[in-house]
Parts: C-alpha cells; structure tokens; sequence
C-alpha cells in the first residue's frame, strides 16, 4: 500500500510518515500543494493524506483537479471542523475528513476503510482458500494459525488479495509496496513473492510469465 | 396588573378619561345653556303677564303721593298734580278679557297673586296653587332689600299728560331688555314652578308663577339626549382611540419582535423600516445600526475564536501524533529526543500564540493601558534594530538607519514592539542580501516611522488583508509568524491615536507607515 501524505508542518509531516511507515505503508511526502499535485497526478496511490491550509496551491484546489483524471481515495485534514467545511471537503470529492487534533489510531482505521471501499471490499478479512487476511490486525492466518510475515510480505499479500482474480503487474507492485525514496532492486520482489510462496504455500501466488503477479 | 403596565391601555385609559372630561363639559355647559334659555324664555312670558296685572291694578291703584320709591314729580307737575290715593285697595281686580286665556285654570299657565304691602292677600288666579302650598315671600325682608336699592324697573313715566296713574306706565320693553341683559326680575324656582314677584310703585306685590313641569321635563329629555349623543360619541373616540394607538404602537411591537428574535441569538434579523421619517423610524434605524454593528462585532469573535481554535489545532496535532507515534514502540535515545523536541517546538508555538492571542483581547477590550511619558522615538528604533541584528545578519540583509532625534509621548515599550514586528517582518520576506531601511521624521506636528523593504512585495489582492488578524499571505502554518504582528501593532499604534499604512510594490518591497501624534 502506498500512501501519500501532503502536509505544510514539517514535524507534523514527519511524524505522520513515520508512524504510517511503521504500519507498513510506503509513504511519500509533500510538503506544499505544487508537489502534491505533481506527486499524486503522476503516481497510483492507494490513498493520499491531504492537508487544506497548504501554501502554494490549496487542498480543495489539489483535490479538484485530481479528481478530473484520477479516483485515488483522499482522505482530508483540516484545522476548520465547521460543517460548511466538511460538506464542502465531501462535496468536491473527499472520501472522508478528519479534523486535526485527530488520534492516529482513528486515522489509520479511517485510512484502511477509504481503501477498502475504494476496492469494493464491505470487511476487513479476506478470505482466499486456506488463507484469511485480516487487514485490521495486519496478520495472516493459514489453516487457522498465525502465520510469521515481514511488513513488505504482508504489504504484498495484502495488495494482491485486494486486487484477488486480476494480474497485477510487477510495476504496479513496485509502485505500491515501495516508496521514492527506496531504491527498488528488481529482485527484491521476487525474493518477497518466494517467502511468501514459502509460508502460504506456492500456489498461493500464480506467476503470469510476462505479465505479473495473480492471487486466483 | 398586566394591562396597566401596557403604554397601550395606559394611553387609552387616559385618552378615554380626557375624552369623558371634555364631553362632560360640553354636555353640562350646553345644558346649561339650554336651561338658562329656557328659564328667560319662561321669566320673558312671566313678565308679560305681570304687565298686564300691572296696567290693571294701576289703573285702579295709582302710585300714593311722594311714594319713596318714585322719587321727585316731573318738574312740570306739581307733587299735588299726582293723583292721590283716595281709596282703599279694591277687592277685586277685573282683568280685560283677552288677558284672561294666560290665566285660566289651566295649570299649563300662569297664575298669579297680589299682595299688599303688609302682607295681605287681595287678588289670586284661580289656577293659582293652594297658597298652604307655597311659602312665597310674604317675608319681605329678602324680596324688598334686594328690589329698593333700584328705581322700580317696570314703570316708566312715559307720558305726562296721562294723569290718573301719575303718567308711570308698565314698560315691556324694560322688562325685556332686563330680561336680555341677564338680570330678570326676583325669578326663583319654587318645586316645578317658576315664579317672579316684584312690587308696584303703590307698594302692592305681585307674584306671576307658572308650573313648568312640561319645559323641566323637556329638559330632561334633553339632557338625556345630550348624554346618549356624549355616550356615542365617547364610544366612536375610544374606538378611534385604539385604532390611532395601535397603528402608533405598530412599530414598537415590530421593534420588540425582531429584538427578541435578537436576544434569542439570531442577530442577522433587522427591524423593518416602512417610515424612515418618524420618531419610531428613526429610533428603529438607530436600533439596526446598533443591531448591524453588533451583528459585525459578533461576527468577528466568532471568526476570531474560531481563526484562534484553528490555529491551536496544528500544533496540537504535532505533539499528540508525535507522541502516539513515538509511544507505538521501542525508541532509541536519538528518537525520543526528537520527538520531544518537536514537541517543544509545537508547545512553544502555541505559548506564542496563547501570549499574541490574550494580548490582542487586552487591546480590544482597552485593558492594556499605554504609559505617557515623554521618550525619543529614534533611540527607541535604534535600539529595535541592534535587538533585531543577529536575525539580519543570519539572513544577510543589510539594515540602513535614517534616525535624528525625536520626542514624543507615548509607551515607549508598546512602540518598541511595533518597530520591532515591522523590522522583523521586512526581513523576514525580504530577498536574501536585501535592505531594510527605517527612518524617523517630523511631519505636521505627527512623527512618521518608516520601515521599508527590498523584498517581494505584497500582492495587490493581499493589500487589504495584511493587518487582518492571523492573515498571512503565504497561508502557511509552519512559518515563524502567526500572522497576528500586523494586527498587534496596529492596536498599539491605534491606542496612541497613530495610524498605520502599507504600501508595497510587486518586486520591489513594502513600506509600511507609522504616523503617531508628537504629543
């Protein structure tokens, strides 16, 4: 899961890709609304962190020309809790709105509900034959035991369960499992779909030779 | 009671009250009037009568020698030339016949008596009432003292030759004329009768009464319909009363409407204005110009408090994610540091805007009193720009100082917070090896400080804006100033009586203007 974060308060910035690393996303960063919207027009996120109050251009301007090209879920952060703001945030296609102070955990579920919808997914267990994925708890049960996965695997299993029945690409995956700044070596995923091949089994992932990766 | 302390009902009660005063009046004196025109009529009717029973009884009783009453004989006569009483009075008087319709027994007419001087009765009307009936004044005292003071104003000596009652002839006309001038002959109202005696020259009485039962009760009547027309018409003025006073008090029920609606919160109501011109018109424009100004004021608190909550909510949001973040797992030493340090950061941002914020609260609210001492404003600035120096030499901007003495009154501490803001401003937006150049003049008794940039300027749509509280043009959060500076300063210098102005040019740099009264 790649997200991207567009905030102006450098420590609040930081903070927040930090603890958003930490749960296993691959973040990027902007930190005024020209980069935003470079960074989101240019890139398939699977969801963006979108402050108002930025200099240069603002969120409701970021928001409404991404929408004309892109349907990337964005999740809106703002300082004003009014509901005129709100509506109007929902209105020019936010897919939800929290208000700063907001407490990470209620962002971080804000943020899994915005892309689980933005994948027709109702829970948050998917289920494919003897693998249950739970992306609230960020686990995976096999034959109903815990099973041991590095962030980047999860992230991994994660993504292509979301996008269960499609070829997903090996751009596509470097897109979304790995941040800019992380120098993508490109045998790095191949050596992530072995380990996960290992722990759930190696017809878990289907290799479409020429095309990518599928969880069938 | 409620309803007294109504302006309405309290106007109508006393406008009903005038109203029942004024036509009570009215009816009283018009009955009056009507009352009074009646009786003279009446006593004119009596009088006649009494002249024909005066010419009778003169006739047969001519007036005695050097009657008291009558004074001296005409020059030309003789006193002996009077004819004098010889006879005693007669028993009987005739009267003629055509005057014996105004005394027969009708009671709807007159009767009368005739009474000698000593009392006797010698004549009376057959209609005249039981005499046990009366106690007509006999008693002369009363009748005599008020009639001997004047010449007997029925008898006039009309023609000389006319021998055998001494030529005194009974007057009519005087009689009217008396009547006209409002001084009727002895006429009293005894029970419904109307009664006049006045005495012969020959020392005879005579009384002339009628039974005025059927003109009292036309009266009555009258009255009566005087007071239904009064009743009728008191109702038509109380009607009309409370018709005027509503349609007055219209507004003023408007104008306590919509102040309702006010105090319930809604300060957006205005009170509708249908005649400007009025009294109520103008209090009621006044009260929306009051409403409008509070509405304004109310405004900015909200948008003041609100502008404040906001930007209290960042770094709130820096210190809470910082350390949720943080307390999520182990940390190494370097990290922790880290983030306790950005959030100190934040919490000194927020003691900053804590400080500017109740600062501003004491400006408005004019609890922050600005000392009055005497003090040279160029020392002030140049010691503004040396505290100022290290940011400037850190940015590589060159301060230029223009600064000849200058004393004026004023808070030197409060002053010495706006050059510090403005100098502190011009170098912060200024371009890396700009100028910042602050001078102080002397200018129609107001000193003028100066503080110019050679930054980028200040856009032309950010103009108005710049001393608008927590405005700042690059709408970022994360830069040193809280965008409340401008507004402080202004407030200070505004406490002075001074004013500030900007003037800026697109790449050229801002100069703002601080004019304050030397004095």
């Amino acid at each position: 899961m790649r997200i991207l974060v567009v905030e102006d308060e450098p420590d609040l910035l930081r903070s927040l890709a930090q603890a958003l690393r930490e749960e296993g996303y691959a973040v990027d960063t902007a930190s005024n609304g020209d980069d935003g919207l470079f960074n989101a027009e240019g890139t398939d996120y699977d969801a963006i962190i979108l402050d108002v109050m930025l200099p240069g251009m603002d969120g409701w301007e970021i928001l409404k020309r991404l929408r004309k090209i892109k349907k990337t879920p964005v999740l809106m952060l703002t300082a004003r809790d009014q509901s005129r703001d709100r509506v109007r945030g929902l209105d020019t296609g936010a897919d939800d709105y929290v208000v700063k102070p907001f407490d990470l955990p209620e962002l971080f579920a804000r943020l899994r509900a915005i892309i689980r919808r933005s994948a027709n997914k109702t829970t948050n267990t998917i289920e494919i034959g003897d693998v249950t994925v739970d992306t609230a708890a960020r686990n995976v049960l096999f034959k109903d035991k815990p099973v041991e996965l590095t962030a980047r695997e999860y992230s991994l299993v994660e993504f292509l369960a979301l996008h269960r029945g499609t070829v997903v690409t090996r751009t596509q995956l470097y897109e979304h499992l790995f941040d800019e700044n992380e120098s993508s070596l490109s045998n790095l995923l191949d050596v992530h779909v072995s380990n996960v091949r290992k722990k759930l089994g190696a017809e878990f992932i289907v290799t479409r030779r020429g095309h990518g990766y599928c969880i069938e | 009671m409620r309803i007294f302390k109504s302006i309405k009902w309290r106007l109508q009660i006393w406008y009903g009250l005038i109203l029942v005063v004024v036509l009570a009046g009215f009816g009283i004196t018009a009955y009056q009037l009507e009352y009074g025109r009646q009786m003279r009529r009446i006593d004119g009717e009596l009088h006649l009568r009494f002249g024909m029973i005066a010419n009778v009884i003169h006739e047969s009783l001519p007036p005695p020698r050097n009657h008291p009453r009558f004074g001296a004989p005409p020059p030309d006569q003789q006193p002996d030339d009077f004819p004098p009483r010889q006879n005693p009075p007669p028993e009987k008087f005739i009267l003629p016949p055509w005057t014996l319709g105004f005394f027969d027994t009708s009671n709807l007419y007159g009767y009368y008596f005739v009474i000698t001087r000593d009392g006797h009765e010698i004549e009376r009307s057959t209609n005249a009432p039981d005499q046990e009936q009366f106690a007509y004044p006999t008693s002369r005292g009363s009748v005599t003292e008020i009639n001997r003071t004047e010449e007997p104003p029925y008898f006039q000596k009309n023609d000389p030759s006319v021998k055998y009652n001494g030529g005194y002839n009974y007057d009519a006309d005087y009689g009217k004329q008396r009547m006209a001038a409002g001084q009727p002959g002895q006429a009293w109202m005894r029970g419904t009768f109307r009664e006049v005696i006045t005495d012969l020259p020959s020392g005879e009485w005579i009384l002339v009464g009628k039974n005025i039962t059927p003109e009292l009760k036309e009266l009555h009547r009258s009255g009566l319909e005087f007071a239904c027309i009064g009743a009728i018409i008191l109702l038509f003025g109380l009607a009309g009363g409370r018709w005027i006073v509503s349609r007055a008090l219209h507004p003023v029920e408007s104008i306590s409407a919509t102040a309702i609606k006010i105090s319930a919160g809604d300060l957006s109501q205005r009170i509708n204005v249908a005649e400007a011109e009025s009294e109520l018109g103008q209090l009621a424009a006044v009260l929306n110009s009051t409403f409008a100004r509070l509405d304004a004021a109310f405004a900015q608190q909200k948008q003041f408090a609100s502008d404040a909550a906001h930007e209290l909510r960042t770094p709130v949001a820096v210190i809470l994610t910082q350390a949720q973040t943080a307390l999520n797992r182990e940390r190494t030493a370097p990290e922790y540091r880290e983030t306790v340090e950005a959030c100190q950061r934040a919490a000194q941002r927020m003691r900053k805007l804590i400080g500017a914020l109740l600062e501003l609260a004491r400006l408005d609210a004019g609890q922050e009193p600005m000392k009055r001492l005497k003090f040279d404003l160029s020392q002030t600035a140049r010691d503004c720009v040396e505290l100022i120096r290290p940011l400037a030499d850190e940015r590589g901007v060159k301060i230029i100082s223009e600064l000849p003495p200058l004393e004026i009154t004023g808070d030197s501490e409060r002053l010495a917070q706006v050059i510090t803001n403005l100098l502190t401003n011009a170098i912060q937006y200024n371009n890396p090896e700009g100028e910042v150049r602050i001078a102080v003049q002397s200018q129609d008794g107001a000193a003028i400080l100066t503080v110019s940039d050679t930054g980028a300027g200040i856009a032309a749509e950010d103009m108005p804006r710049v001393f608008e509280r927590f405005y700042r043009a690059d709408k970022s959060r994360s830069s040193a100033n809280n965008g409340l500076g401008l507004a402080i300063s202004q407030a200070i210098v505004a406490a002075h009586g001074g004013t500030i102005e900007v003037a800026s040019e697109e790449g050229a740099g801002t100069t703002f203007t601080v004019r304050l009264p030397v004095a």
